[in-house]
């Protein structure tokens, strides 16, 4: 199957004369297929589902499923209404606070019975009495918003201990929260967390936010609305990246027919891709959004390869159909040999159990194995039916002022590149790569597994989002950064000193692991209600070892505060951290197994993870423990379709060794930026080096042969770079394009991959013009 | 396969001995300064320390600094008392006393009665031999040999009329039961002290009792009120207050005249009262409650901390108060022109 082997261009050659023969019936297909996927494509969904996002093989994710049902309850919306000028006691705010409650109750999908703000009948204060307890609703029934209805307010919020809660600290803000219901009861549907985020948007922000009232609103669904809007913006982007490539490709080609050919046909791989996920029944998600472009450039930079061939086939007084049926034949084996790597290297990405990244694979394998066909197949059938202009054809052939002066200025650059395949300039290079390379190593391994940043990953932290969840958690004593350590025990634990003065002493413990803010559990929360049994006497704050005393002190704690389950069999003890960077996970995660190490028994065991940032932990894990077989998947993909089709180790060697150079870089470049290795990086590094192998499979597929007709690796090289040096630079200028409009994107990760990725395509590049001569140079002996 | 058998149980017995003293000894833990704690004191305005949950011990020479030392309990300890620079005593729940002899460093275990399943609460001693110990459901320890034994004593005469007729009868009809009743017909005794040759008991149902023979015999007062009291003084003139629940105070003058309810303008349980050496009185409570009297407890000013955490105990150190709390220590300046920080 090695590259001009002459039963291989034979090969190509039969199947050339078929499809030619044939080209208004495959053209035909071609169009039936478009429309087709077209429409299909048109019905595909923004799907953000949360599952997606985890491994869900993981044991912490079996445990976090295990018992959603019970302390799921991550659902929630908060909505803090604030009052910039000084406290919220005053007429208009009470007003506003009630109008929110109000309209936050009939948005459909909200849990009516959880919704809970001061004008909920269920905020209660409770005092103790002489004769037991007493209390009342904090906002009492008939309440007046003047000065003496206020100041009864605030008496019965201090009362009430909601503050930190249902009011900020600094009383500037009061709270309304509400969880939301899995499946929207009017439609009978499963809730659409995009739409919900919308109508927060519109009934609630816009509303109400006036003057000096400001309506802030976290919660994982409006997360995903406001993930979901920033993801859409990236339609935008696309455009400018059509744009751009249209320029740069005329730039190459100067030929208005020549550019808009590889585009429309990138577009229809675009078109088929997204068609073939929506037929398959997957959706969108923020992260496969991204590969639209991918598939793009890809599609652009192989047909810049294309139209080059034809381009200077035509310039040799070819027909374009004699140039489209020769670039053809000259293209299928290598093009094909890098598009499926490209493919290969995308499908290893299955390997990890992490659902998004599985739907990236499919989506960007899909998209690339479409690009065989749109642009290796259809486009040279185009080609073959247009007539390049002649204005073209003549200034391809003979204008002295465009293509001539350009390319015997280009000579001079090639001739002054080909000296990198001689061991002089070689050597230089090599030490200099050696270099970087070792420095790059080094502090590659510096390189922070999981999100380094605070407030949500995937959102910038200027973002609304993000500056909400800081005022909320500033202002209140709620973090939105908790694990929950689930104790399983057996039915009635809960009424069992022996097990809950266990449950207490881990939560102690970890309460004194560096990192961990505070925390609470049945247990911590029984001592307290065993106080107010006793007059809120603090010195009865303890578990008691009365089992009815014990009892009563839980009865009071209902399942819905999500301490217990219904049987109290299991309880989690939730973990409130200071940040959720990689290291505070990494200890805090430690300390856990050592501690349930030495507490757990026969009766009990404490369990990892819930909650938002043991889903963070159990993610960090697997993307931990994925990186080194993604890496030799990718690789050994990569090494193996390079041995098959150049049949030579030293080739192999060339294209490989400048790649793995580059993917070191790529992480010492991460390190630097302060990106971590997370779920959306992961990934490009595989995407980055399945791409980055087509430089140097083009080059070398010319070189090798002229090599093994005796060449010198010069001479090799300096054919390499006249055929084909211009377009490899043109391709990987419009890779780079494609994805560095991701740089503005509002999302972050989607800027922490655009600027892995750019990195990736431009600095692959270099390697392949650059340290890939300079390695042949001294594998290949010249023959003189 | 016998070798194997008594590897194992060493290993068993390795196991047995070091669960055992998980359970008994207290575990040195950095926030142990910043968890519950329930009662601190002075020693002679040298020392301090303070205890609390999970046999949280602490001393310090300055109040600021806090160095936990190792106590072999783990329960609760709700109150500590020093008879002197070098011995002293702690109390907590399962009936747990703990004596030192070297100013708090070491400590041993002196008495413990888990089956009992109730908290000791305070503790008083008139030297170093003969002490009383007092706790919940009016449980009542005393020795006479610096804690070597403790004998238990049933105080009837805090049982209401009505429930000393009925244990009577029962005490003929069924043994078993009149004894089971007893472990939980008196009220708790939340605090015991030791004034010259008085001592004073305070606690639920409005307890306040006298006593000149260290609790042998006790005079109840007249009752003011019916909830649970909390803390009692004498004040620098020799006047009485006492503080309890609901934002409770009352004041008797030179131990004859009726007691005088103060006003406090806070609902709040009143926990400890704290004299300054310049004539101030402090009234700690729930909820960050201060109460501040310049005139010997006629009358007080509300000063709330901030942090809302429950004053527990405290004690005048330095010219501020050192307080404990649900959070741990607590240094509260209140300087004289009522302006705290």
């Amino acid at each position: 199957m090695a590259i001009n082997s002459s039963s291989n261009n034979h090969s190509s050659k039969s199947t050339q004369n078929v499809l030619f023969k044939m080209r208004s019936f495959v053209l035909f297909l071609f169009a039936v297929i478009t429309a087709f996927l077209l429409y299909q494509a048109s019905q595909i969904k923004l799907d953000a589902s949360f599952t997606k996002n985890i491994p869900l093989q993981h044991s912490y994710m079996k445990t976090y499923l295990k018992h959603q049902e019970n302390f799921g309850g991550a659902n929630n919306i908060l909505i803090s209404v604030c009052d910039s000028e000084g406290d919220i006691f005053n007429e208009s705010f009470f007003n506003t606070l009630k109008g929110v409650h109000d309209q936050l109750f009939f948005i459909p999908g909200i849990d009516r019975t959880q919704v809970k703000s001061l004008f909920s009948p269920s905020t209660r204060f409770v005092e103790i009495v002489e004769d037991g307890f007493a209390g009342g609703p904090v906002i009492p029934a008939n309440f007046t918003a003047n000065k003496a209805g206020l100041n009864i307010v605030k008496g019965n919020i201090e009362k009430a201990g909601i503050v930190g809660r249902i009011v900020s600290d600094d009383y500037s803000c009061a709270m309304v929260n509400a969880s939301l219901m899995e499946v929207n009861p009017e439609t009978g549907e499963k809730l659409d967390s995009i739409s919900i985020a919308e109508q927060l948007e519109t009934q609630i922000r816009a509303k109400f936010e006036k003057n000096n009232i400001s309506i802030h609103i976290i919660g994982f669904a409006k997360m995903v609305g406001d993930v979901a809007n920033g993801a859409k913006s990236v339609v935008t982007f696309f455009g400018i990246a059509i744009a751009i490539t249209a320029i740069m490709v005329y730039f190459f080609c100067r030929s208005v027919k020549l550019t808009i050919l590889p585009i429309a046909c990138s577009f229809v791989a675009v078109v088929w891709q997204m068609g073939m996920l929506s037929t398959l029944g997957y959706g969108l998600d923020p992260m496969s959004i991204l590969i639209p472009f991918l598939i793009f450039a890809i599609g652009v930079s192989h047909g810049v390869q294309m139209i080059n061939s034809v381009k200077k086939l035509v310039s040799k007084g070819k027909t374009s159909l004699e140039a489209a049926q020769i670039s053809f034949a000259a293209l299928l084996i290598p093009g094909g040999i890098a598009l499926l790597s490209d493919t290969v290297g995308f499908l290893t990405l299955l390997s990890i159990d992490i659902g998004i990244i599985r739907e990236l694979a499919i989506a960007a394998s899909l998209g690339v194995a479409m690009i065989i066909l749109t642009n290796l197949v259809l486009l040279p059938l185009l080609v073959s039916l247009i007539r390049i202009s002649p204005t073209v054809e003549k200034k391809v052939k003979s204008s002295p002022k465009n293509y001539g002066v350009q390319d015997t200025s280009k000579k001079t650059i090639w001739d002054f590149i080909a000296n990198f395949a001689t061991k002089g300039p070689a050597s230089f290079i090599l030490i200099f790569t050696s270099f970087l390379f070792i420095f790059g190593y080094i502090n590659s391994q510096n390189m922070k597994i999981g999100e380094l940043h605070a407030g949500a990953p995937a959102l910038h932290e200027t973002s609304r989002y993000n500056q909400d969840t800081f005022l909320i958690t500033n202002r209140y004593a709620i973090s939105v950064d908790y694990m929950s350590v689930i104790v399983e025990t057996t039915p009635d634990a809960c009424t069992q000193y022996k097990i809950m003065n266990v449950i207490d002493q881990f939560q102690w413990r970890m309460e004194n692991v560096p990192g961990v803010q505070s925390a609470i559990s049945l247990a911590s929360v029984a001592k307290i209600v065993n106080a107010g049994y006793n007059e809120g006497n603090a010195k009865w704050r303890v578990l008691s070892k009365n089992q009815q005393t014990l009892v009563q002190s839980i009865a009071r704690v209902p399942s819905s505060s999500g301490l217990l389950n219904n049987n109290c069999s299991a309880m989690p003890v939730i973990l409130f951290l200071d940040d959720h960077k990689a290291e505070t996970i990494n200890r805090v995660v430690d300390a856990v197994k050592l501690n349930a190490s030495e507490l757990n028994n026969e009766e009990l065991t404490f369990n990892l993870a819930s909650g938002p940032v043991g889903v963070m932990a159990a993610t960090n894990e697997a993307v931990k423990e994925a990186q080194l077989p993604m890496m030799l998947y990718v690789y050994g993909a990569v090494i193996i379709l390079c041995l098959l089709s150049f049949r030579s180790i030293k080739a192999t060697i060339s294209v490989v060794v400048p790649l793995y150079i580059v993917s070191i870089l790529a992480q010492w470049l991460m390190t630097a930026l302060d990106i971590g290795l997370t779920v959306s990086t992961l990934p490009v590094i595989a995407l980055g080096v399945g791409i980055g192998v087509d430089y140097g499979i083009y080059i070398l597929s010319t070189m090798n042969e002229k090599l093994k007709n005796g060449a010198t690796v010069k001479a090799a090289y300096h054919a390499a770079l006249t055929e084909r040096g211009s377009a490899v630079i043109i391709t990987g200028i419009t890779l780079a394009i494609g994805v560095s409009t991701w740089l503005f994107s509002d999302l972050k990760f989607q800027v922490d991959m655009g600027i892995v990725l750019t990195f990736m395509f431009l600095v692959n590049m270099f390697a392949a013009v650059v340290i890939l001569p300079a390695i042949a140079a001294f594998l290949w002996k010249d023959k003189k | 396969m016998l070798r194997i058998l008594i590897v194992c149980l060493g290993c068993f017995l390795g196991g047995a001995v070091n669960a055992n003293d998980a359970i008994t000894s207290s575990m040195l833990a950095p926030l142990a300064e910043k968890s519950l704690l329930l009662d601190i004191t002075s020693i002679q305005q040298k020392k301090l320390v303070a205890v609390g949950e999970r046999g949280h011990v602490l001393l310090s020479v300055d109040g600021n600094n806090w160095q936990q030392v190792s106590v072999p309990t783990q329960e609760t300890l709700t109150s500590v008392f020093f008879i002197n620079n070098l011995v002293g005593w702690a109390v907590g729940h399962n009936s747990t006393i703990l004596k030192t002899t070297n100013g708090g460093n070491n400590w041993h275990l002196q008495y413990s009665n888990p089956s009992l399943q109730k908290p000791l609460l305070d503790i008083v001693f008139k030297d170093p031999f003969h002490g009383v110990a007092v706790g919940a459901y009016g449980q009542f320890l005393r020795t006479i040999d610096g804690g070597k034994t403790w004998l238990s004593e049933f105080h009837e005469e805090f049982l209401l009329e009505e429930d000393k007729a009925f244990l009577d009868e029962l005490k003929v009809d069924d043994e078993e039961a009149y004894f089971d009743e007893r472990e939980s017909i008196l009220p708790h005794f939340n605090r015991i002290i030791s004034d010259g040759r008085t001592t004073y008991l305070v606690g639920e149902i409005g307890l306040i009792a006298k006593s000149n023979d260290l609790g042998l015999t006790w005079t109840k007062f007249d009752e003011i009120y019916r909830g649970s009291f909390f803390d009692l003084s004498r004040t620098h003139e020799g006047n009485l207050v006492v503080a309890g629940l609901r934002g409770h105070v009352f004041r008797s003058l030179k131990n004859g005249t009726p007691w005088q309810e103060s006003k406090t303008d806070t609902t709040s349980l009143l926990n400890s009262i704290v004299l300054s050496d310049e004539g101030r009185i402090f009234i700690l409570g729930n909820n960050g409650v201060i109460l501040e009297s310049h005139d010997d407890g006629h009358s007080f000013v509300l000063k709330m901390q901030p942090d809302g955490k429950s004053l527990i105990a405290g004690v005048w150190f330095n010219n501020r108060i050192v307080a404990v709390s649900d959070v741990g220590i607590k240094n509260i300046f209140m300087n004289s022109s009522g302006f705290n920080y």
